[in-house]
């Protein structure tokens, strides 16, 4: 697709999952749009350049494959902070979400007497059925079902806008980079057992790793809930990348058939394809959205019963 | 030789994993619209329950995907 990418060595799985990753810079589809910041943390030391030109022309770090390397032995930096593609797409998320969420709540302040109207009712009809469906019912503890609304409801909104952002022509899907959705992951890692500990205490939630198996079975019964502990999150994380993943390499893939083939012969073949591909992704966009925050829910709800 | 062993192994883990995943969600499919044309009234709740279930096959095929794909790039 472009030059400015990744390319390796002549794969093009490989090349496709590169095309799809993260970039330096701020991509628009294949473009470049402008430099972003590179900040490097580098042997105790902090290294921040203005872009990519600059930190090759401070001569410790070079760009290998579309990532600094150290000029002097050729390996990665310790970590690498920068700014990049996907971290500029999660701000346009927030800043698309921030505009809209405060648009309808700034009706609702002037005329609350009023029915909602336009893009205020979609939202209030999204924020209710999470409420009535998804939160409340799956959370047994109306206090804790309440308290942590705005979470799934941040939850949800985030993850659609990302996803959606993704599927306009030329953006960059957030979503479909591990790094984002571990850390999704990881909120509700944290929300779904601190939750837990929160509600019940923290010696039911002790009692809950035996499985409501008797004490003998501990040895083998232990392991297995601390391991679906982990893979509980980890499973949520893996799905919404690979969902997100998925779908854009079936579009490259129909769209490749024609440059794979060259004929134009193919082309009504991948077009027909690929926009029915597009719709589906469209509405696996919203499923993965609402699926990511009901099973966040029922994971909660489950993590924090009372009796087994 | 064994690059190709790999690939080998990445299409053949794809086809069966799909395998699973596909009969799990038809099986899931057919009883949940059983359900839901014995009871109509229901219908919402059967919905729910059946997405929920459906993610939790899908997270499985997916891991067993990840597994195919890390086969798949497998250099040297």
């Amino acid at each position: 697709m472009s030059a400015a990418h990744t390319r390796s060595d002549g794969n093009v799985f490989t090349h496709l999952l590169g095309e799809l990753g993260d970039h330096h810079g701020f991509y628009v589809g294949p473009y470049k749009v402008a430099e972003l910041p590179i900040i490097l943390w580098d042997n105790g030391q902090l290294h921040i350049y203005p872009s990519s030109a600059a930190m090759e022309a401070g001569r410790l770090y070079r760009m290998e494959q579309g990532h600094p390397v150290r000029v002097t032995d050729g390996q990665k930096p310790t970590l690498d902070l920068s700014i990049t593609n996907l971290v500029v797409y999660q701000w346009i998320g927030i800043a698309l979400l921030g505009l809209f969420l405060w648009r309808s709540l700034r009706r609702y302040r002037q005329n609350p007497l009023e029915p909602p109207r336009g893009l205020q009712n979609a939202i209030e009809a999204i924020v209710v059925f999470l409420r009535d469906e998804v939160v409340r019912p799956n959370i047994g503890s109306t206090g804790l079902a309440n308290g942590l609304l705005p979470y799934f409801l941040t939850l949800f909104f985030f993850i659609l806008i990302l996803n959606l952002l993704g599927l306009i022509p030329g953006g960059h899907t957030a979503t479909g980079s591990l790094a984002v959705t571990g850390a999704l992951a990881l909120t509700a890692f944290v929300v779904i057992n601190g939750g837990a500990i929160a509600t019940i205490g923290f010696k039911k939630w002790l009692q809950h790793l035996l499985g409501g198996g008797p004490l003998w079975l501990s040895p083998i019964l232990v392991p297995i809930e601390i391991i679906g502990m982990f893979a509980k999150a980890f499973a949520l994380c893996v799905r919404l990348f690979a969902n997100m993943t998925a779908g854009h390499i079936a579009l490259l893939s129909l769209v490749g058939l024609i440059f794979f083939f060259e004929t134009v012969l193919i082309a009504p073949i991948s077009v027909a394809f690929s926009v029915f591909v597009y719709c589906l992704e469209t509405l696996v966009a919203f499923l993965q959205a609402y699926i990511f925050t009901i099973l966040t829910a029922v994971f909660l709800g489950l993590a924090s019963e009372e009796t087994h | 030789m064994e690059l190709g062993l790999a690939w080998l192994a990445a299409g053949i883990g794809v086809g069966i994993s799909v395998l699973g995943a596909g009969t799990g969600i038809g099986r899931l499919g057919a009883a949940a619209l059983e359900a839901a044309s014995r009871q109509p009234e229901t219908a919402a709740e059967t919905r729910t329950l059946m997405l929920i279930a459906a993610a939790l096959i899908e997270g499985i095929a997916l891991i067993a995907c990840i597994v195919c794909i890390l086969l798949a790039v497998k250099t040297a």
